[in-house]
């Protein structure tokens, strides 16, 4: 036919018109073409498929309620006859308020609103509208001062203070940490917020010959507004400049005062922002009285179309020191098993204070495992430690090439070095949260050598096992995890001597499991509660 | 009884429905406040209904005086004003009973009785005016 090409132009344009006759409504057809079990209302049941039905789980299908009147399909079962039937049956439902809707002139009233389709008029519109990977009702909103509780120029402390979650106020807008949003491209419409400490990653397209404009990768973009806190705003100060080179090796800059701008130097653009850690001080009511912004600066090669950009914000309260614990009071599995040890000179059990414990985020107070390498190799690894996450066993290991030059006792000492660490701690914390002070809540790590029968003379260690034996303590129906026993083993292998010019090598393993030796539960319940009635001894008075 | 022309229905009338119309504008209004909570109504949509609502009340209060005045005086100028008035407000009655967004039952039971106190004051008007220019 000639009009079809307008024809199926003018069907495209309007969307398919909603079906209103409540007659050829079913809410409850959802297979096509096949029967629904107990849907009176669906078009492909027949008679005998009625017979089968026990209710209708649709009784009855209308429109709006709130109309005065208005046609209602009721569908029914009548079971009383033989076989059972349906009943269809079109009324007049009637409501009898007098706020009923009698008529409407606003055709979109009672019903949802048909989406717009696109036509080649609208079609830009729309585009620019919905196109992006994300849309928002007010894209513009963030730049307006519409929090309440942080107007710029308040002058009551109360209304300043910042809450958990509340993005971080600035004067132009809010502290940003550009983060991947949908995809590892960079968005910097994400606010940083008041407590919430984050660390992004997100990709950056940059070009050598325009570095010097794009403003993200310049310190002033990061550093440029002063965060807004109760009477006055707080400058953010530059901490410390990193300069990392091309092929990885980090300096760090003396004087911190010198803004260094990104600038095309020889085919690269230097001073590109690579990483900013963000330091935000604040009191325990919540108003923040310091920032600083710590950078890494680094340089961008001429091919290079996109860099990735790390970002981290982290929050402290003055005068305080954060103490991270493990759980409270049992451990929670993933986080570190903390250890410590006694200082020389104090005898044991007379109170000891434990040294350098875990009361500062220190690496070196944690028990900790040999991390696995790319390299493999025992010697060129050390120092890359893991620390041993409770409830997680691990084993990690490493390939000691073995030379004939090679002396014995320097290798046992180093690979013992190797295996256990430089600081292997000698106590474990029993709870997660075991103070310091409280002697009996470290466990001691019990050390065991398993060396083989031929006393050699050259005992190398070849493996470290850690067996950490936990139970549950507490109630039954919230038990928390105490560590019991920790035990050590190093087992060691004779060396032999190799002849001169041939080499070997040798698989050197670590590991680490946690055991559950919790004895079965036993409830235990109260006694039942008894009456107890006791009259006094005059009650009958003056009788008895 | 022949020297009074005045009509008393007329002033009964008039009186009661000056009465009436402030029920009606009160009632009304507050309907109307109760459909944009209750329902979808969008700012164009309220805009014409409420300045109709509006409207009508700011021709009321010449109407029914220029009627008063010219049903006391016996004048059939004043008496033919209002009538014209009371072209314009049946017009906007008609509009909020039936081209309103939302025409509830309450608004076809007030805008009824107010068109049908609206033709029968029409009626009296007219035959007040035929017997004072005879």
């Amino acid at each position: 036919p000639a009009d079809t090409p307008d024809a199926a132009q003018a069907r495209v344009r309007s969307a398919a018109a909603p079906v209103t006759d409540v007659a050829r409504l079913c809410e409850c057809d959802l297979l096509v073409a096949q029967c629904d079990v107990n849907c009176c209302c669906d078009p492909d049941c027949s008679a005998e498929d009625f017979s089968l039905f026990t209710t209708c789980s649709v009784p009855v299908v209308t429109g709006d309620s709130r109309l005065c009147s208005q046609k209602a399909a009721v569908y029914s079962l009548d079971v009383e006859a033989n076989p059972p039937e349906r009943i269809f049956k079109l009324v007049d439902q009637v409501n009898p308020s007098i706020f009923c809707i009698h008529a409407t002139n606003y055709k979109q009233a009672l019903y949802l609103k048909s989406p717009e389709i696109p036509t080649p008029e609208n079609f830009d519109r729309l585009l620019d509208k919905f196109g992006g990977a994300t849309f928002s009702a007010e894209p513009d909103s963030w730049n307006l001062d519409t929090d309440p509780q942080n107007p710029p120029d308040a002058n009551e402390t109360e209304t300043s203070r910042y809450e958990y979650g509340v993005p971080v106020q600035t004067e132009d807008a809010f502290l940003r940490l550009p983060s991947p949003v949908v995809s590892s491209w960079c968005s910097d419409a994400n606010p940083a917020g008041f407590l919430v400490n984050q660390a992004t990653k997100c990709i950056r397209s940059v070009s050598v010959e325009k570095c010097d404009s794009i403003q993200a990768l310049s310190m002033l973009f990061y550093i440029n507004s002063s965060i807004l806190a109760s009477v006055f705003q707080v400058n953010i100060t530059v901490q410390s400049i990193v300069v990392q080179s091309l092929d990885g090796t980090r300096t760090l800059l003396n004087s911190n005062d010198v803004l260094r701008l990104p600038m095309v130097l020889d085919e690269l653009c230097i001073n590109a922002v690579l990483r900013v850690n963000y330091h935000i001080t604040h009191t325990d009511t919540g108003e923040i009285i310091e920032a600083a912004a710590a950078f890494v600066l680094g340089a961008i090669s001429k091919e290079a179309l996109s860099i990735e950009q790390s970002f981290e914000i982290s929050f402290t309260q003055e005068n305080a020191q954060p103490v991270p614990l493990s759980g409270n009071p049992g451990y929670v599995v993933g986080l570190p098993v903390r250890a410590g040890f006694r200082p020389q000179g104090y005898p044991f059990p007379v109170g000891f204070l434990f040294a350098a414990l875990a009361l500062s985020s220190n690496k070196h107070s944690q028990l900790t495992i040999l991390q696995s390498t790319s390299t493999q190799d025992c010697l060129a690894a050390q120092g890359a430690r893991a620390p041993v996450l409770f409830g997680y066993n691990m084993v990690s290991g490493c390939k000691l090439r073995i030379t004939a030059a090679m002396k014995c006792q320097p290798l046992a000492q180093t690979l013992l070095d190797v295996l256990k660490g430089q600081n292997f701690p000698e106590y474990v914390a029993s709870f997660g949260n075991s103070q310091a002070q409280d002697v009996l809540d470290w466990v001691p790590i019990i050390q065991l050598h398993i060396s083989e029968q031929v006393k050699s003379s050259c005992q190398i260690p070849v493996a470290l096992g850690i067996e950490v034996k936990w139970t549950k303590y507490g109630s039954l129906v919230n038990p928390q995890a105490r560590i019991v026993n920790v035990t050590a083993t190093v087992t060691t292998t004779t060396l032999k001597q190799l002849p001169s010019g041939r080499e070997r090598i040798i698989p050197i393993m670590s590991s680490v499991v946690f055991t559950d030796i919790s004895s079965p539960a036993e409830p235990g319940y109260k006694a039942w509660p008894t009456i107890n009635i006791k009259l006094p001894f005059d009650f009958f008075y003056p009788f008895v | 009884n022949g020297s009074q022309l005045s009509s008393l229905p007329l002033h009964i009338l008039l009186y009661v429905n000056g009465i009436y119309y402030i029920f009606y504008f009160l009632a009304t209004l507050a309907m109307i406040i109760y459909k944009s909570q209750v329902f979808s109504y969008p700012d164009d949509f309220l805009a014409p209904d409420l300045a109709v609502l509006f409207l009508m009340a700011i021709l009321e209060v010449p109407r029914l005086y220029l009627g008063f005045k010219g049903n006391l005086t016996e004048a059939e100028a004043p008496l033919g004003l209002s009538l014209g008035l009371t072209v314009g407000s049946v017009v906007l009655c008609v509009y909020l009973l039936l081209w309103q967004t939302y025409v509830l039952w309450a608004d076809v039971l007030l805008n009824a009785l107010l068109l049908s106190a609206y033709g029968l004051e029409s009626g009296l008007k007219v035959t007040a005016i035929a017997a004072f220019v005879s």
